[in-house]
């Protein structure tokens, strides 16, 4: 991304230097200049990246948690190996915040990241409170409910964890090769990797630790006038280019602008397999966006607009619809009998976490994962990796059902 | 010209060019030659390293480094000869690099598109014999036409705004305005092409667009009409300083004999100065075209990206993808079969564009021979 950004301004400068070339020396040369300077920078960020590539097993995050994943390696052999993962970059906000807050293990009295002070506490701290976290740093009491002993030391935790951003394939290959321990991806790993039903259960577990959903949202003009939900039938026929006015669907006189999302992008295909029926199905849409941003201002700005987005992105100008699939009405409120948020709503897809099943891990998660892992099943781990990044979080019931595929705590 | 002249005129170019390379290696000991042979080599071979990934790069490439340094202290003045003529080199390696990148990364797409006629397989030209673009449904295709549809409507609107008010402008402000108006324009001019496209891009998303949905009763809003304007304004600062320069380098004696023979300052204009400095003009008028067919960010965001053909063709109220937007607006989802078809619109740009450069300076270069002038 960044790479494709700095072409871009480049070009600019360069046709900004051809309209000055008929009358400014120096203005050239200054530019070739310029650019010497950014093709050097070019270099160094592409030598960079060669050493990360050959020197690590998956390339590190950068940011503020590098200082924290080195430390604990320079401490010695003793410590367990880090948990690494690869993958999704839908995936990675969860994974990597998660990894972030593991290793600076914060002391349970600082109370903006961990724990509780005077200023205030994490959300379901009571809850962990009570379960013995009084007291100790974060990744110390996780690690500490597996049988790791407490480090209490920051930044220094049990065993660090890295997660590493690329995309679902990658990081479905990189668990199935033993590179990673695991494999993020927003995709099932039978699609990513072509495998059957059978294959996967045999060589793999999969872990949902948060949903990412795609409501549909349609203008406030559309909202207001009544149309408050649509059928599935009647969003696939807008989508195929069958229904064309809202008066088809109940609502005022005004023809649809259908909004879609860039052509082969991840959530282009899980909208046409899950809404459409196949992943090749054909769509017949106005406007393509690549980013929820532009979609959300599109919305707003045009009075008969339908789209599907994330839901961190709808408000009172782009209003969520409720969708009736074959009989079972989803509605976009938490507290409905069934809720865009449920598994069961069509558009929501899981977010994966594959662990693999080795002859040493015959459940498929050691001790290390499963520590690591339970810290986003908590109250906490929901609220503050899933649900503050933007992502829907698992109902009590399949909270329940994920943590029984973790190994048993000591 | 006849063409035995041009041939001849190479030829002595070449042959001065080798008396002159022979000469400055002459007078210069051979340690000098050997070190700087030594360092143009390593050069080289560092990059046969680079291109192949090796990690012995860095070999040749510290050893060029030391000879470099070396040559630098003890025969600064060949080292630098040297060290000139690489980066030049270099320079023309990059650009040839890159546009052969962008033709080897189009050539899966042109295979998959390819036509049997009679029993021999043409590649690529069913992207120009029909104007179906669908990435993910069967039948798959990718169509360029729309795409060139799409980048001709918007050229050629962005043209016919930034073309009479870019002249007019640089007729302005050489010929008639006072000094220091002329003083204070100009470079503000200038300024106005630093302006980053995404700038005018996101005015004309989050300005133009929604007043034109109200206006025209559009559904959408991004049009091929107002992406032209808005890339016409974009274009506007390069021809009015192309074509001002153009304008005030027709030598005064010109203009001073003119006006000797009892014409007003208008009649110059229009009967002297804008007929002598007209190609270098057209090419002010080309480069901004140049511009407008390059353009990317305002066209992504105003446009609607989805490549398809409006009805009818000369219909501007629509506003569906141009080569550049479509690259920018689905590169990152891009796969396959589908990458390859962006880098065939990319390498569609690159010609065009390079045809239009070359077209403007051939143009420029032939406005000074003609007039001699002191550009």
């Amino acid at each position: 991304m960044k790479y494709y950004k700095s072409l871009y301004s480049d070009s600019d400068t360069y046709l900004v230097m051809t309209a000055e070339t008929g009358n400014s020396g120096v203005s050239r040369r200054k530019f070739l200049v310029t650019s010497g300077v950014v093709g050097a920078a070019g270099l160094a960020g592409c030598s960079n990246a060669a050493n990360d590539g050959s020197g690590g097993s998956d390339g590190d995050s950068g940011g503020s948690e590098d200082t924290a994943t080195d430390a604990p390696e320079e401490s010695g052999g003793s410590s367990p190996e880090p948990v690494t993962a690869e993958g999704s970059s839908t995936v990675y906000p969860i994974a990597n915040s998660g990894s972030s807050y593991w290793n600076s293990n914060p002391p349970s009295d600082d109370g903006e990241y961990w724990g509780e002070n005077s200023e205030g506490s994490v959300p379901g701290w009571d809850e962990l409170a009570s379960n013995g976290a009084d007291g100790m740093r974060l990744a110390d009491y996780f690690a500490s409910l597996y049988g790791f002993e407490p480090t209490e030391e920051f930044a220094t935790p049990p065993f660090s964890t890295r997660v590493g951003l690329s995309h679902s394939g990658t990081g479905c290959e990189a668990v199935v090769d033993g590179l990673v321990d695991i494999g993020n991806s927003s995709g099932p790993i039978t699609a990513e990797l072509g495998w059957s039903e059978s294959e996967a259960d045999e060589r793999v577990v999969d872990h949902v630790l948060g949903r990412d959903g795609q409501p549909v949202v349609v203008s406030s003009g559309i909202y207001d006038a009544g149309v408050t939900q649509l059928s599935g039938e009647e969003v696939r026929g807008i989508y195929q280019g069958d229904i064309t006015n809202w008066s088809e669907v109940g609502g005022p006189d005004q023809p649809i602008y259908v909004i879609g999302r860039a052509e082969g992008s991840g959530t282009d295909t899980s909208f046409r397999l899950n809404m459409l029926g196949d992943a090749d199905a054909e769509m017949d849409v106005d406007t393509r966006f690549g980013q929820n941003q532009q979609v959300a201002q599109a919305v707003q700005q045009n009075d008969g607009a339908i789209a599907y987005m994330a839901l961190a992105f709808t408000g009172p100008e782009v209003q969520p619809i409720g969708i009736d699939f074959d009989g079972t009405l989803y509605e976009p409120d938490r507290d409905a009998e069934n809720t865009i948020f449920d598994s069961a709503y069509p558009l929501n897809r899981d977010l994966h976490q594959y662990t693999t099943i080795t002859e040493e891990t015959p459940s498929g998660t050691d001790r290390r994962e499963g520590a690591f892992m339970n810290m986003f099943l908590t109250t906490f781990g929901q609220e503050v990796f899933v649900e503050s990044n933007n992502y829907i979080p698992l109902p009590t019931a399949d909270i329940e059902s994920e943590l029984a595929k973790l190994p048993d705590q000591s | 010209m006849s063409r035995f002249s041009r041939i001849e005129r190479y030829s002595r170019a070449a042959h001065n060019t080798a008396r002159r390379l022979r000469d400055s290696v002459a007078g210069e000991s051979p340690v000098a030659v050997a070190l700087v042979t030594v360092m143009a080599l390593s050069l080289f071979a560092g990059l046969v390293g680079f291109l192949l990934v090796s990690s012995l790069t860095a070999i040749p490439l510290a050893i060029a480094i030391v000879a470099a340094a070396t040559g630098w202290i003890r025969y600064q003045e060949l080292t630098a000869k040297v060290l000139a003529g690489t980066m030049t080199v270099s320079t023309l390696l990059i650009l040839v690099l890159i546009a052969g990148f962008i033709l080897w990364e189009s050539i899966p797409v042109l295979r998959y598109e390819s036509v049997t006629v009679y029993g021999t397989e043409i590649p690529g030209v069913r992207m120009f014999i029909q104007t179906r673009w669908d990435a993910v449904s069967a039948p798959v295709r990718y169509s360029m036409v729309p795409l060139i549809h799409g980048t001709l409507l918007v050229t050629l609107i962005s043209t016919a705004v930034a073309a009479p008010l870019g002249v007019a402008a640089a007729l302005f402000l050489s010929e008639i305005a006072p000094r220091p108006v002329r003083e204070l324009v100009k470079p503000g001019v200038e300024i106005l092409a630093g302006i980053p496209s995404i700038v005018y891009g996101f005015i004309g998303f989050t300005i133009l667009n929604p007043w034109a949905v109200e206006q025209f009763n559009l559904n959408g809003g991004g049009t091929y009409l107002f992406v032209g304007m808005v890339v016409g304004l974009m274009a506007l600062p390069t021809v009015v300083s192309v074509a001002e320069d153009a304008l005030s380098s027709v030598p005064e004696s010109m203009k001073s004999g003119s006006l000797a023979m009892g014409t007003t300052d208008w009649q110059t204009m229009v009967s002297i100065t804008i007929p002598a400095a007209f190609s270098g003009v057209s090419a002010a008028v080309l480069l901004g075209v140049g511009r407008a067919i390059g353009e990317t960010m305002a066209a992504t965001v105003m446009l609607a990206n989805t490549p398809r053909l409006t009805e009818p063709l000369v219909n501007v109220f629509y506003g569906q993808a141009t080569l550049t937007s479509l690259i920018a607006s689905s590169y990152g989802s891009a796969r396959g079969n589908q990458l390859s078809a962006l880098f065939a619109a990319g390498a569609i740009l690159f010609i065009t564009v390079l045809t239009l450069s070359i077209g403007s300076q051939y143009i420029e270069a032939r406005m000074r021979r003609k007039l001699g002038g002191e550009v």
